[in-house]
């Protein structure tokens, strides 16, 4: 469904990415880990289009993405979860969920997709009228989770989802993201630096390190590779 | 009568010529705070813009004989109406061609050059449209003239004999029209689609990019609305205030007097702003003489900036 | 060789020489308009073009290279218009006396607005600045000042600055008023003051951490700008004979200066100049020609050349043609000068033609249009886009690039014993932001000589804990004694004094400078001479190995060279202290190789050193202790060998559930 081909990306001098090449087929959740500064968020946000590549392709079923306008993208079926969740602090819940649904699928899906969210994050119920803004981190991260759902999206993108929050709210977290995956069928690309997490429920991995794939494999083989707390810890 | 009657007449008067003048001013406010809110852009451009609207309020009356179609009366306030979408246009075009060349989410992010860009630009076109406008339209002030500028209701008397307020109809039909425009405005933003999909591109506008907005679109559709807002009110002033093309710089410093009170950002915020800036202005008149009244309002300008730089309404004007 | 490198770095320092030639020719050619020019009104015009450049001159001094945009100019201009004129109507005081207490006026103003006002930032300074003029103007009218004449002087009338024969003389005093403003301009640019306000523009809490008393340097640029304001402004009521508060507290008046400097380069101190002496005889121009018929036409060309200058060239007209010079030969460029001047002064001349336009229908009508070919060619040999080659010079094009050179050997060092000095010693410190609690108790010290390492995962609280080491922001709670010393409550710049040197993750460097005068400005803070400062930043060049790159312009480095610039900056200031923070991020592997060992050397040699790091690979080997945040406390302490097998810290990193997988 998603393939990405020899990505570069450089940025001010900087290389961020390196060559990166994955594939994500039709339904598969896939995890890419690695440390900080491993080009994870770079990746997504050339994925969306923010960001331009400057050597590679990424194909979305077969098409290619490269003159495609970031804001034409989600329009075809790709949801970004940015990084630091990103809500729209001045607009109620129910209105950032509603704005997550701006694509021809979300407003057409509207109703149960609406029901779903709530059904999964049922304190976004009790908040609809609260600026979102003044949420709680792990609130704003189901916000924006749920904002990515409303877009009916085929392909969502979560980047880093457990980023600053207590340990108990990401585990409600990654509870609702294996929920996703059951209920939805949608393919899942989920980028993130607790390896354990990400990796558990996903049926493919990638881990990256300095703007390089260095490890793909299989949830199995890549849990049990020591290589992985190498990556991260240095020794 | 009694001195202290006719102190209390004298402040209801300058009371309600406070609201009448801040209801307009609250209208301008808003479409400049639509485009400052959305954008992020200082237009120096916005009280020419509003001049413009005024001339094509005037010749939507006169010329295209609006006024001798639907009467004076409401020929006036049926042209202030149409200059609406007339400016809308002319906004989403100067967006189109100009103002978008140095506007927009990677010049938003930028300090230093795109700053001083957006702000030289914006000064360039109330430079053309201004002097311009002396070249198209001469400087003879003009008016739309209707009988209700001439005459008042009166209100009262409210207390014993003497005590009672006198509106003029041409203000007051004005405030009650810009109060019907803002609130309009207002559910737009607040309960339509493209409405919020503008205050989430205001928000944050690359999680707007994510969701599939158009932010660029937002941001030429906010400066179309913030430019027809504004001539909206320019016409509805012509028909009781003679104007030339200059008369944008007496009102785009009220405008953003106005913008800043109520919070940078806040578009609600932007018409209480206004509405504020048009009773110091009248209520000064009665402690102060008539040519201080505008150093009052910068002087509650920078009190309120000094104090209370979110505005009174304001929302965190920094993005993080 | 070290020494080769340092005198070409010495070199490299602005000579300050480079003014004398233009300003000679500039004046020269003025001179002689002054003299041919007998229309008495565009005698008059040719007077206010130094007017306006000295004006434009004082606004760049604030605005262009601080960073701080003023819309209320007019403020200063109208001051000091209305003390001289006032001085002279009340109390016979002459202008040649009256000028000297309009600059005074101006900066009083100066000091009065500015104490207020830099408490604001970006679009409050800009916007509540507007109100300090247009208030005054109220007031003025209010105080019965609509319109107040100077009076004539029959007698003597040169002691009160009036030439009743020779107008003229008002073109010398206005070229003498903007030859000085222009050389305090150019005397700012490069120094001490004007390095100072460009590192504000570029990054204020950097500068702060710089050890740049920032509040002091802009209150010092305020004062400056509306005394320069403030003179000028009381030269023009001279000229004009008459004040109004509209002509000189006017919206207009504050954007003139505004719209010169921008048109003409911001942030030049010849950007001004520039702008004035194009726009302002064009406008007079058109108007004297064409007001008649087209009454503002002025304004609308104005407004014109201003917005077709921000799409042309935004950052104005002094960069572009610099940067289009860059690399022609002397020769080339006194050419290519005189060829703009000549095309300049032929499209004013051909202003006069437009006119025909009105005429019968004949063939001359056709002259009408020569201001448009003038113009292309104007356009398209000065102000088009150059070719990109012409812009900053690419790094590879620069000799002695450090990336050749081999990586140095890893300088042997010993982490200190654990007797040693404890230089930081933090306690119980604590941030909240609104609920979040970015920094909880975190205590640590740090000895004489350490390599400490700071990681933890994303959004642990890593930068925060640094900005309050720092003074960048104050904590909630807690201690932070640097040799035994409360630092805690110091701003920024007093902690830095102190001798605590930092880096930054984004590395913003002055892009048109060169590297040796990106690096100076961080050693200010070690002296109080600037030949010293410069000394300083060769040596803190040399230390990082970059003295051979000292001349390359900052806008061409790579990462790495850039990281190097902003480690070489902090060190300038003789740093007892150093924070680093992720001065490895972005780099390849042969870079941090590099890197490291300077690191470690600086470490040698006596510096102490606080790094965040996420490139866990190097920091394992650099470091002698880490110290382990998760969610802003404190998970571990430790030599890094101990600290990565500890299981709480594999966890924060790699999830709680991954030792009881690793151990499967």
């Amino acid at each position: 469904m998603l393939e990405i081909d020899g990505v570069h990306v450089a940025y001010g001098g900087l290389r961020a990415l390196d060559g990166v090449s994955i594939k994500v087929g039709a339904g598969d959740f896939v995890s890419i880990v690695g440390p900080n500064g491993a080009g994870k968020t770079t990746l997504f946000k050339t994925i969306s289009g923010v960001v331009s590549p400057s050597k590679g392709r990424i194909l979305l079923n077969g098409k290619d993405l490269t003159s495609v306008p970031a804001a034409e993208r989600p329009h075809l079926g790709i949801a970004h979860v940015p990084e630091g969740r990103q809500v729209f602090p001045n607009l109620t819940v129910l209105e950032n969920l509603e704005m997550g649904a701006w694509t021809e699928a979300g407003r057409r899906d509207w109703v149960a997709n609406l029901a779903y969210i709530e059904k999964l994050f049922p304190v976004l119920q009790e908040r609809r009228r609260q600026l979102a803004g003044t949420l709680s981190g792990g609130q704003q991260q189901m916000v924006a989770i749920g904002r990515g759902l409303a877009s009916s999206p085929r392909l969502l993108m979560l980047d880093e989802p457990s980023m600053g929050l207590a340990p108990t709210i990401v585990d409600q977290i990654f509870e609702a993201i294996a929920e996703i995956r059951r209920d939805k069928r949608i393919t899942i690309l989920l980028v993130e630096q607790r390896a354990v997490e990400a990796l558990q429920s996903c049926d493919r991995g990638y881990v990256l390190e300095t703007g390089r794939v260095v490890l793909e494999g299989t949830h199995d083989a890549l849990l049990s590779d020591d290589r992985i707390r190498k990556a991260y810890l240095g020794m | 009568m009694s001195p202290f009657l006719i102190g209390l007449e004298n402040f209801l008067q300058a009371l309600t010529a406070g609201l009448l003048l801040g209801g307009i001013y609250g209208l301008m406010c808003v479409g400049l705070g639509i485009i400052f809110g959305v954008m992020r852009v200082i237009n120096f451009g916005q009280g020419d813009l509003m001049m413009l609207g005024m001339y094509v309020s005037f010749y939507l009356f006169g010329t295209l004989g609006l006024g001798s179609l639907l009467g004076a009366d409401a020929g006036s306030i049926a042209a202030a109406l149409i200059t609406g979408p007339v400016m809308f246009v002319f906004g989403v075009l100067l967006h189109r061609f100009l103002i978008s060349r140095v506007t927009g989410v990677r010049v938003a992010s930028l300090e230093g050059e795109g700053h001083y860009a957006q702000l030289i630009l914006t000064l360039g076109v109330a430079l053309i449209l201004s002097n311009g406008g002396l070249i198209l339209f001469g400087s003879t002030p003009v008016s739309i003239k209707t009988s209700l500028s001439s005459s008042a209701w009166e209100l009262g008397p409210l207390v014993g004999q003497d005590v009672s307020i006198f509106l003029n109809k041409a203000r007051g039909i004005a405030l009650l029209v810009s109060l019907a425009v803002a609130i309009g405005l207002y559910l737009f933003i607040t309960r339509a689609r493209v409405g919020k999909s503008l205050r989430a591109a205001a928000d944050n506008p690359e999680a707007a990019t994510y969701m599939g907005i158009d932010v660029d679109k937002a941001h030429r559709f906010a400066f179309g609305i913030g430019t027809a807002v504004t001539a909206v009110a320019g016409g509805l002033v012509a028909t009781y205030y003679p104007f030339q093309p200059y008369v944008g710089i007496e009102f785009v410093i009220v405008m953003y007097a106005g913008v800043v009170l109520g919070g940078l950002g806040s578009i609600i915020g932007a018409f209480w702003g206004g509405m504020i800036i048009g009773l110091v202005q009248q209520l000064a008149t009665l402690v102060l003489p008539v040519q201080l009244q505008n150093t009052a309002i910068f002087v509650v300008f920078l009190l309120i900036v000094f104090l209370r730089p979110q505005g009174l309404f304001g929302v965190n004007v920094t993005r993080a | 060789m070290v020494n080769d490198a340092a005198a070409a770095a010495r070199l490299q320092r602005p000579s300050g020489s480079g003014w004398l030639v233009p300003l000679v020719v500039l004046s020269v050619v003025y001179l002689v308009l002054v003299g041919t020019v007998t229309n008495q009104y565009y005698q008059l015009t040719l007077t206010l073009v130094p007017v306006w450049a000295t004006f434009g001159i004082s606004w760049n001094i604030l605005s262009g290279y601080s960073g701080l945009v003023s819309f209320g100019h007019a403020a200063f201009f109208g001051l000091g218009a209305y003390t001289l004129t006032m001085l002279f109507v009340l109390f016979g005081v002459t202008p040649w006396l009256g000028l000297p207490a309009a600059a005074l006026a101006g900066a009083v103003a100066g000091l009065v607005i500015g104490y207020p006002t830099f408490r604001l930032r970006g679009h409050y300074f800009a916007l509540s600045m507007l109100a300090y003029p247009l208030a005054m103007l109220y007031v003025f009218e209010w105080l019965g000042l609509q319109e107040v004449s100077l009076p004539m002087k029959r007698e003597n009338p040169m002691a009160y600055m009036q030439f009743p024969n020779e107008n003229r003389v008002y073109s010398l005093i206005a070229l003498a008023m903007m030859v000085m403003a222009l050389l305090i301009s150019l005397r700012i640019e490069r120094s001490r003051f004007g390095m100072s306000l460009l590192a504000i523009k570029q990054n204020e809490i950097a500068a702060e951490a710089a050890g740049i008393d920032t509040f002091r340097w802009k209150l010092k640029a305020i004062v400056l700008s509306g005394m320069i304001a403030g003179a000028i402004g009381g030269f023009y009521a001279v000229v004009l004979l008459v004040v109004t508060p509209a002509s000189v507290f006017g919206m207009l008046t504050s954007a003139q200066p505004l719209i010169f400097s921008l048109f003409g380069g911001v942030g030049a101190a010849w950007g001004p100049v520039i702008g004035a002496a194009v726009l302002h005889p064009l406008t007079e121009i058109l108007h004297s020609e064409l007001g008649d018929k087209l009454p503002g036409i002025q304004g609308v060309v104005l407004g014109m050349a201003i917005v077709y200058i921000i799409l042309a060239a935004p950052e104005g007209i002094f960069w572009r043609v610099k940067d289009r010079f860059r690399g022609y030969s002397v020769g080339r460029r006194i050419a290519e000068t005189a060829l703009g001047l000549t095309l300049l002064l032929l499209l004013f001349a051909s202003l006069h033609l437009v006119p025909l336009l009105w005429s019968a229908p004949n063939p001359k009508a056709f002259l009408a249009l020569a201001p448009v070919p003038l113009f292309a060619l104007l356009h398209w040999r000065f102000l088009s886009a150059p070719p990109s080659s012409a812009m900053l010079p690419a790094v590879a094009a620069g000799p002695a690039a450090t990336d050749a050179s081999p990586p140095p050997a890893m300088p042997e060092r010993k982490a200190p014993p654990p007797g040693a000095p404890v230089m930081l010693e933090v306690k119980d410190l604590s941030k909240s932001f609104g609920g979040l609690r970015a920094v909880q108790s975190v205590g640590f010290t740090v000895r004489q000589g350490d390599i400490l390492g700071i990681i933890g995962p994303n959004g642990a609280g890593k930068t925060t804990l640094f900005n309050l080491l720092n003074g960048i922001i104050s904590a909630d709670a807690g201690s932070v004694r640097y040799h035994g010393e409360e630092i805690r409550g110091l701003p920024a710049n007093a902690v830095c004094r102190l001798g605590i040197g930092r880096t930054f993750q984004v590395v913003r460097p002055f892009p048109r400078l060169s590297v040796l005068e990106n690096v100076v400005v961080g050693a200010y803070v070690a002296t109080p001479s600037d030949d010293d400062a410069y000394e300083l930043a060769i040596e803190a060049l040399e230390r990082v190995g970059m003295a051979g790159d000292a001349h390359l312009l900052a806008g061409g480095l790579t990462t790495k060279q850039l990281r190097l610039l902003e480690l070489a900056r902090a060190l300038a200031g003789k740093p007892k202290l150093l924070l680093l923070d992720e001065t490895l991020a972005g780099l390849g592997a042969d870079a941090v190789e590099e890197m490291l060992g300077v690191i470690r050397k600086l470490a040698a040699d006596g510096t102490t050193i606080v790094i965040i790091e996420h490139t866990m690979h190097a920091m394992v080997r650099l470091a002698d202790r880490f110290l382990v945040l998760d969610h802003g406390a404190v998970l571990a302490e430790g030599k890094p060998e101990e600290v990565t097998r500890q299981p709480q810290v594999i966890e924060a990193y790699l999830g709680k559930k991954w030792s009881a997988y690793a151990r499967n």
